[in-house]
């Protein structure tokens, strides 16, 4: 399988007023094609910092993110952008979804930036509705849905320019334990059909099992890798 | 990101925050207003202004006089050759001398009646009649023939000193009397060719209190040949600056003033042209006023929606697209403050010119008394729809916009996604 993500020795530090704390210290792991990967770890362990590192939102003080065999920090800012555009999808802790627009025309969104025809544009967010389960409420704003509808429209979103790697930060975190459930079945599920690389940052045990691979997160360092038992049925 | 989609965003957004939109758009449409509103206003008070001096001045005609207003008027006059000389010159018509004599009394030996006029002036009867084809109409009787030196005309008011005498002082074939001066007291005799109808005073001249003898026969009492003025009549009045140059080249520096109707007209015009930018300039403040209105309102707005932006961004949102979305809505406001703004701006120039006309109205009743037989006619201040100033003032909401919307606009598309993702 076709290696999709490559994360060199990355380091990266935020600064607070006067003090540089170190969020990663020296992180190494890959990705492949179509795998499903959750970086499990304590809060403060630096797993938010790496996807947003991994989704190109920001980038590394030192070490190399390759994204489809692409240095992402020899990229413009302009690239970056294109590059999320293309090749990543998020889906946050909080949904995050445009408040006035309808379920649809926030799945619409990544597909309007990127100035694909309006007839195509609407075909394929219909398409992702459906495939989350939600063609009933295409036309409702955020405010009208539940917490595991947003989250799956936000998941049909993260979906619909078909990334190569698709990120989620803590997605089920606001959620209660059963629908949070069901948003993880719905990207596992989601992942076998359509083969693309999912990155799911949890701190929850049992969500971080379900995974290929877990990447065990602490005090920015790899504490451990586990490749979870399936993996090797597969 | 297709524009429009990004405009449509734009509007979307707006239409979502009724009263700030509308707002923020009044504002414009004040400053468009004015600025709007003054410079058609202005526009049509220059074209009435404009349009009563060429009425006045007659643009086709110099007046040439000898020396110069401010080195004091010579005594020195122009002869035939000088007359000659200017007729010569391309463009010009005619070129015709005249010697003017104040302090006229005319006895009419039909009726025994007497009247006084402000000036008689001796002209070359033919090509007076051509220099002034306007003013000299005659109401009863014609132009003398020429070789006839006994001949006169009579200015309307010297024939009709009263409003309401009804029968007039002389008519055609009537013998005259004439007193010229008060040192040459002589007595001359004049056969009336015919009387003028009433002019009113375009421009300097007011042929209704004047009377008109033949040339040659002024000469002759006062035993010269030469004359006091010369009137030249041009084909173009555009050419008449040119004209007045060469003619002014035909004698010594500063011998003679050439009056040039146009360049009245044009000193005019520059300075209601300076007055009218003026007024819109302090109208143009309310536009600076609105467009900072725009930028306090959009930089709220930058604030508000800043984890917006950061999900805009996350999903790959580039920063000029970014930039784009937001001066796509300070281009809206533009767009329709402007629009409205012209169409309010028109209103209000008409309820101004209404107020103003109506206001000059009253000054002239209450002037009445004072006024002088020859009143103006009322003053009337339509507004002008100039397409430029609409052009502009259009255009110029659209930059005060812009400009005003690039900082906000500068400061989302600048936003770092992750720390504007974390927002709250």
């Amino acid at each position: 399988m076709a290696t999709i993500l490559e994360v060199r020795k990355v380091k990266k530090s935020y600064r607070m007023g006067r003090i540089l704390v170190p969020a990663l210290r020296g992180v190494s792991f890959d990705g492949e094609q179509g795998e499903f990967l959750t970086i499990f770890g304590p809060s403060g362990s630096g797993k938010s910092t790496l996807l947003h590192l991994m989704g190109c939102l920001d980038r590394p003080d030192d070490g190399e993110i390759l994204i489809d065999a692409v240095d992402v920090l020899k990229l413009s800012d302009e690239n970056l952008a294109e590059l999320r555009l293309t090749k990543i999808g998020f889906v946050f802790q909080f949904f995050n979804l445009l408040p006035r627009l309808t379920a649809l025309r926030n799945v619409e969104l990544p597909l309007t930036i990127a100035g694909v025809s309006e007839k195509e544009t609407l075909e394929r967010a219909k398409e992702m509705l459906t495939l989350v389960g939600l063609e009933a409420r295409m036309n409702h704003r955020p405010s009208e849905l539940s917490g595991g509808e947003q989250q799956r429209v936000a998941i049909a979103r993260a979906l619909i320019n078909n990334p190569k790697i698709v990120l989620a930060d803590e997605p089920t975190g606001n959620l209660d334990t059963k629908t949070g459930w069901e948003i993880v079945q719905l990207m596992k599920r989601l992942n076998e059909e359509k083969n693309q690389t999912f990155v799911v940052v949890t701190h929850d045990p049992q969500i971080a099992e379900t995974a290929h691979r877990i990447i065990h997160l602490k005090d920015g360092l790899v504490e451990g890798i586990k490749e979870a038992p399936r993996r090797s049925k597969q | 990101m297709k524009l429009n989609k990004i405009l449509a965003m734009g509007w979307e957004n707006m239409r979502q925050r009724k009263l700030r939109t509308s707002l923020t758009t009044l504002g414009v449409i004040i400053g468009i207003t004015a600025i709007i509103g003054l410079a058609s206003l202005g526009e049509g008070f220059k074209l009435e202004v404009r349009e009563r001096m060429q009425q006045g001045f007659e643009l086709d005609n110099l007046t040439v006089i000898p020396g110069t207003l401010f080195a004091g008027l010579s005594r020195e006059r122009f002869t035939d050759y000088d007359a000659q000389n200017i007729s010569k010159i391309a463009g010009v018509k005619v070129a015709t001398q005249v010697m003017q004599m104040g302090n006229v009394t005319l006895h009419n030996n039909r009726n025994n009646k007497t009247v006084r006029a402000f000036v008689a002036t001796a002209v070359n009867f033919t090509e007076f009649a051509q220099v002034f084809p306007d003013r000299f109409i005659f109401e009863n009787g014609r132009l003398p023939e020429p070789g006839r030196n006994d001949t006169i005309v009579i200015g309307y008011k010297v024939n009709n000193p009263t409003e309401n005498d009804t029968t007039p002082f002389a008519v055609a074939n009537d013998t005259i009397t004439l007193t010229l001066g008060v040192f040459k007291l002589r007595d001359y005799n004049f056969t009336v060719a015919g009387t003028l109808q009433k002019t009113g005073t375009p421009g300097i001249t007011n042929f209704d209190y004047w009377i008109f003898i033949p040339l040659e026969t002024a000469r002759k009492i006062y035993n010269t040949s030469e004359s006091d003025l010369i009137f030249v009549k041009v084909y173009n009045p555009e050419e008449s600056e040119r004209i007045a140059d060469d003619i002014e080249g035909l004698f010594p520096p500063f011998k003679v003033t050439i009056l040039v109707p146009l360049t009245f007209i044009r000193q005019v015009d520059g300075v209601l042209t300076i007055v009218q930018l003026f007024l819109m300039a302090v109208a143009s403040i309310s536009l600076l006023v609105a467009g900072i209105g725009i930028m306090n309102i959009m930089t709220v707005s930058v604030m508000e929606r800043t984890r917006e932006i950061g999900i805009l961004k996350a999903i790959g949102a580039k920063s000029r697209t970014v930039l784009a979305m937001f001066l796509a809505e300070a281009l809206l406001i533009g767009v329709m403050g402007g629009s409205i703004g012209l169409i309010t701006g028109y209103g209000l120039s008409f309820g101004l010119a209404y107020v103003l006309s109506s206001f000059m109205q009253l000054q002239h009743q209450r002037n009445i008394g004072f006024q002088s037989p020859e009143l103006p006619q009322r003053m009337a201040i339509n507004p002008a729809f100039s397409p430029e100033w609409t052009i502009v003032a259009f255009i110029f909401a659209i930059i005060v916009c812009i400009i005003f919307g690039l900082y906000p606009a500068r400061k989302a598309a600048k936003l770092n996604p992750v720390e504007a993702l974390r927002y709250e």
